[in-house]
């Protein structure tokens, strides 16, 4: 793997040159707002700011960006500068065929887990640009969390995209290139490009032992009843799915007059069954979410950030799905090249599993 | 048809079978008068990849005890391939279920247009282990 190590500052330097030296048209990258940190779309290479080294690096999330990029037909170049998490989903969205894998250059930052925007913001003092894991217990005796999607993921390394930045000790960065439009990248802006070794297998043993155990731990939810009773605050406002970088039909099941009845439609439903909960299809909602993106969910928890009542659904979306992706031995994200596997088959498979 | 005796619990089961193969079974098990129990109400598929699992997620929510899903064995649909789709779907969708513990209730078999026999024991077993399984747990909620 070819890459170069430069320093932190020089981070503001590298994102210049790439819109400088056209290798993009545009780029979609964290910036401080504020005490906050939040995206933005920058095409001139002017605005890029001094402090954008350490904001890729804050420990906060927003959104999920590649849910900003989900759907554009443009044929300029895109820069998308995000978390593992958000670049997996990325590569989703181009196996689904909702971009084109020609006109992205997806850049993955080493992510140390992250906390809610908001607590970020309050907190940002305390919690510095940097984690680490002294200092996670530290915080979490003063009440500031890290979000649980984050908790339980195993894979917050930058391994994914065309290129990773990879933090070292110190202030010091790599930035290699995976694919060879990284590489390309790379090239273009002079970098003095040498073999890199940024595999960290060690490290990302240690990170996944850590998440399998605070999801183990985290309350389960294991038969029906019990799953209502998880989502009994539900309201079905649906922002669990707006926010979702991988839920992407143009027009949702449950926005339709099947899935979203009202009126007369209602008053049917009630009369077959005598009664009805509404707002309605409340457990077939998140049934039937679960389902559509079982192979896809990169378990990001926008989700749970995104829902109004508070619901914490990193416990049933990631870890349900995660359940589907085992039978596959499907990692979603992993490998643009992978088929989605429910657009594939083997000719003798999962007989075990039908009955 | 289907009601419940006095004391006794009969489970309604929603088949949905593929028109190619295991709907055509359930004629020839009619045809040669074989006897299974009444408790499947049979919804035909042009293909048992024309099942779209909300159907499953649906029937159990609304109350039905069971789902049954009928194609084609591997290697022999009519659309080529259908059966082998549906085969990753229904995996996945009982690979959920099985998290709530709801997917001893929807069960999948391969049966040819030439497997009555097949066909009616498959409706016997399922109809003998949903009685044993009691009552679906969704039926009468308010959901």
């Amino acid at each position: 793997m070819k890459g170069a190590e430069i320093g932190i500052e020089d981070l503001e330097g590298f994102f210049r040159g790439l819109l400088e030296k056209e290798v993009v048209d545009c780029l979609v990258m964290p910036h401080a707002a504020g005490k906050n940190i939040a995206y933005m779309l920058v095409t001139d290479p002017k605005r890029i700011e001094s402090s954008s080294g350490k904001a890729i690096f804050a420990p906060s999330f927003s959104v999920n960006a590649a849910g900003i990029v989900k759907g554009w037909t443009v044929a300029n170049k895109v820069g998308l500068v995000a978390k593992p998490c958000e670049i997996r989903a990325a590569i989703e969205l181009v196996k689904l065929n909702q971009m084109d894998k020609d006109s992205l250059l997806l850049i993955s930052v080493d992510c140390s887990g992250t906390f809610e925007n908001q607590v970020y913001a309050d907190h940002s003092d305390e919690i510095g640009e940097r984690l680490e894991s002294g200092k996670i217990e530290e915080l979490k005796g003063k009440g500031i969390e890290l979000r649980e999607a984050c908790k339980i993921c195993d894979s917050r390394l930058a391994d994914v995209g065309d290129i990773a930045v990879v933090r070292l000790n110190g202030d010091k960065v790599v930035v290699a290139g995976l694919t060879n439009m990284g590489e390309a990248a790379l090239t273009a802006l002079e970098l003095p490009l040498e073999d890199k070794e940024i595999e960290r297998k060690e490290e990302k043993a240690r990170i996944a032992e850590e998440a399998k155990k605070n999801e183990e731990a985290l309350p389960k939810i294991s038969s029906i009843e019990e799953l209502e009773a998880f989502l009994q605050d539900c309201i079905v406002c649906k922002n669990c799915r707006d926010v979702c970088p991988v839920c992407y039909c143009k027009e949702c099941f449950f926005d339709q007059p099947l899935g979203n009845p009202a009126s007369g439609d209602l008053l049917n439903l009630a009369e077959l069954r005598g009664a009805i909960g509404v707002p309605a299809n409340q457990l077939f909602y998140h049934l039937t979410r679960v389902y559509h993106v079982s192979t896809t969910c990169v378990g990001c928890g926008a989700c749970a950030d995104a829902c109004p009542k508070e619901i914490p659904l990193t416990r049933y979306y990631p870890v349900i799905a995660r359940k589907v992706q085992d039978i596959f031995e499907y990692e979603p994200g992993k490998d643009v090249e992978e088929p989605l596997p429910f657009v594939v088959y083997e000719e003798e498979e999962l007989e075990d599993k039908l009955r | 048809m289907g009601e419940e005796k006095k004391g006794e619990f009969e489970p309604k089961i929603i088949g949905f079978t593929c028109n190619w193969c295991t709907y055509a079974s359930a004629d020839l098990a009619g045809t040669s008068r074989k006897k299974y129990p009444p408790n499947a109400r049979i919804i035909r598929l042009m293909c048992s990849g024309r099942l779209d699992p909300m159907f499953v997620l649906k029937a159990l929510l609304n109350g039905a005890d069971g789902v049954f899903i009928g194609g084609c064995h591997p290697g022999e649909c009519h659309y080529i391939k259908g059966n082998y789709y549906a085969r990753r779907r229904i995996a996945a969708i009982r690979t959920i279920l099985k998290q709530f513990g709801l997917d001893n209730r929807v069960r999948s078999e391969w049966i040819s247009a030439s497997e009555g026999d097949k066909f009616a024991r498959v409706m016997t077993e399922m109809a003998e282990d949903l009685k044993k399984l009691g009552p679906n747990p969704m039926r009468g909620k308010i959901l």
